[in-house]
């Protein structure tokens, strides 16, 4: 399109470059440009720093343009079709809605990773205030503290049962905490060097793996406390690991903008994943009923054979999320739409959706089959650093650097 | 030997060692966090972290804030030596030092804030290091005001032509037409209020987002029909 500036406009634009190439100390060519434009040789004062000024409010203003128009058509979306009543909706379309059922306070520092226990009505929230905490999520109220760790716990995780949880800091340790009776420290292992920022079960439980600013990856035996492997790769610190649920491969991703997947049993990386354009922050394995949203977002013919799978989805401070076909290795589609780094994932236990939160303080959820984002929660005061989704109950929970736990109906 | 330019350590006047407790915990946040933006500086930035302006404008950025009340530019030269920008790969150091060195000369204060800049381009070669100039202090008119503006001058001077250094100047604004700083700014005619603060960052923000998005695919700013 074509502007047109009126006679006063042009004026204007033509004092405020005057003013531009003069304070910059351009002297020849304000001089030149004076003479040509026709301009007196005294720049009136509300021309100073116009040009910039203009320059850089546009941007700003298109910014806040764009987070308003944003946060209108999800008004208006909610107005036009509403939530619908809880009978309606059948467990495999129900999504988080605000506002929250409870907004959980205790912790004195950020909340680093948030986890629904598998069995019980419980969840943990590990915090940089170096200290777990457990909560019931039905009724809001908080349990208790698991303290022990120096420094802030980045990253916990429970074996199948739910009988032990595995917890990790950038105090350098691993521990192993009994949630069955006493919820004691167990176990205490040592031998990264460096920050431990995640850890996970294998499925059958006798062994954690962890995953270290020291740029490898740890497995421990449970019974023994003693590290039996450690697979070398990643260029730089490693962020998240997580573990398939059929145990033989586990996934990492890391800052050096990849995500590398390995056979458990063998020390071999079976495949890298590089499409990211910054560090990929947070990955999550999908479930098995998701295979059939994802083939047809891929745009997947049945005839000729869809993607088998195991799919991953990965998030990343390049603000994308992309889902992949590790099988061969292959990045099948990109969601955007976040506006600041993606800190977590988790799946919809129906396979038809997918839950991510993020430092632009929002929780989104996708529609995987469409692959657009259906509805954003305005869900924290401040980065939102980690998300999970019940297996089994209508409810996600949500931590952020505002130091608050939430927990999210839906319906 | 100029005094600014020897890395010294604070002096402990209260006996409790908490300037170097305050130091130890920034290296150890260089451990665990991963900024794109770091702060480096005396009171004006520390008092920052406790504005509005911060919250809304400097945490989504991925911020960590290493300034220190009452830091002349010898403290921060030390705290630079002794690790603050080790293990971290920050995309901007934003720094601002000087006006505690109320008993230095101007180019004693310049030259120790440039030695800073070496110690950081040295540290960290890819990095863009932003100095907000220093600002003016005291109700009226007096020799402090007249010694920072000679130091960001001085500095100004010492910069031209740097590679990936930029000067933003936040002083504007502040002194009004009777040469008076209002306390609605600067509540203790030193330090920021919610109000001074947006008025005098507002051009760091602008500079930093810029910094920071300059390597992403340009957005079509034509208003649509």
């Amino acid at each position: 399109m074509k502007m047109v500036l009126s006679q006063r406009q042009r004026e204007e634009l033509n004092q405020a470059i005057a003013d531009y190439l003069g304070t910059n100390g351009y002297s020849e060519a304000v001089e030149a440009f004076r003479k040509e434009a026709d301009l007196n040789s005294e720049t009136e004062k509300k021309y100073t720093g116009l040009l910039e000024k203009k320059w850089t409010s546009v941007i700003r203003l298109q910014k806040k343009v764009m987070e308003l128009e944003a946060k209108l058509s999800e008004a208006e979306k909610e107005v036009l079709e509403g939530a619908p009543t809880k009978s309606k909706r059948s467990p495999g379309e129900w999504i988080p809605r605000p506002p929250e059922k409870f907004s959980l306070s205790g912790h004195r520092a950020s909340i680093t990773r948030v986890l629904f226990h598998p069995i019980f009505s419980l969840m943990v929230s590990s915090s940089e205030d170096a200290t777990i905490k457990i909560w019931d999520f039905e009724t809001g109220e908080y349990e208790r503290s698991l303290k022990g760790h120096t420094d802030s716990v980045q990253d916990i995780a429970f074996d199948a049962q739910g009988k032990m949880l595995a917890s990790c800091s950038a105090d350098l340790s691993i521990k192993l905490w009994d949630f069955q009776q006493s919820y004691e420290c167990i176990k205490t292992m040592h031998g990264h060097d460096h920050n431990v920022s995640s850890v996970a079960f294998v499925p059958a439980g006798d062994f954690v793996l962890s995953a270290s600013r020291d740029k490898t990856i740890k497995m421990w035996e449970v019974a023994t406390g003693y590290c039996v492997k450690t697979y070398i790769g990643h260029r730089e610190w490693v962020r998240m690991v997580r573990v398939h649920n059929e145990g033989s491969i586990f996934a990492s991703c890391s800052n050096d903008h990849s995500i590398r997947v390995w056979q458990t049993n063998s020390k071999d990386c079976k495949v890298e994943l590089r499409e990211h354009d910054h560090t990929v922050e947070c990955i999550a394995w999908a479930p098995d009923t998701a295979a059939a949203a994802i083939n047809e977002a891929a745009g997947a013919d049945n005839k000729k054979g869809h993607h088998q799978g195991p799919f991953l989805a990965s998030g990343s401070r390049d603000k994308t999320i992309r889902i992949w076909d590790v099988g061969v290795g292959l990045c099948l589609f990109t969601l955007s739409g976040h506006d600041n780094w993606i800190r977590g994932i988790s799946f919809h236990p129906g396979g038809k959706f997918m839950v991510t939160a993020s430092d632009d303080k929002t929780i989104r959820v996708w529609d995987l089959r469409n692959k657009r984002c259906t509805k954003t929660l305005y869900a924290h005061q401040h980065f939102c650093t980690s998300i999970d989704f019940h297996k089994t109950h209508p409810y996600v929970i949500s931590g952020s650097v505002d130091q608050t736990v939430k927990v999210w109906e839906c319906r | 030997m100029n005094p600014c330019s020897i890395a010294t350590q604070a002096n402990d006047v209260d006996g409790d060692n908490r300037w170097l407790s305050i130091h130890k915990r920034f290296l150890s946040e260089c451990l665990e966090k991963d900024p794109d933006v770091i702060f480096l500086g005396d009171c004006i930035l520390e008092n920052l972290q406790y504005t509005e302006t911060w919250n809304q404008y400097f945490a989504p950025l991925h911020c960590l804030n290493f300034s220190i009340r009452n830091d002349r530019a010898e403290n921060i030269l030390w705290r630079v030596e002794n690790g603050e920008l080790d293990n971290v790969k920050p995309k901007i150091v934003v720094l601002h030092v000087g006006t505690n060195n109320v008993d230095n000369s101007p180019e004693e204060v310049s030259e120790g804030i440039f030695e800073i800049i070496k110690k950081i381009k040295e540290k960290l070669p890819d990095t863009y290091i932003v100095l907000p100039t220093i600002l003016p202090r005291g109700q009226q008119v007096n020799k402090l005001r007249e010694q920072n503006s000679r130091v960001n001058q001085l500095i100004k001077e010492k910069c031209v032509g740097m590679n990936r250094v930029q000067i933003v100047g936040i002083g504007k604004g502040l002194i009004q037409s009777d040469g008076t700083i209002s306390h609605h700014d600067m509540f203790d005619y030193l330090h920021l209020t919610n109000t001074g603060s947006k008025k005098v960052f507002e051009p760091v923000f602008d500079l930093l987002t810029q910094i920071l998005n300059e390597n992403e695919p340009e957005k079509d700013l034509t208003p649509s029909e």
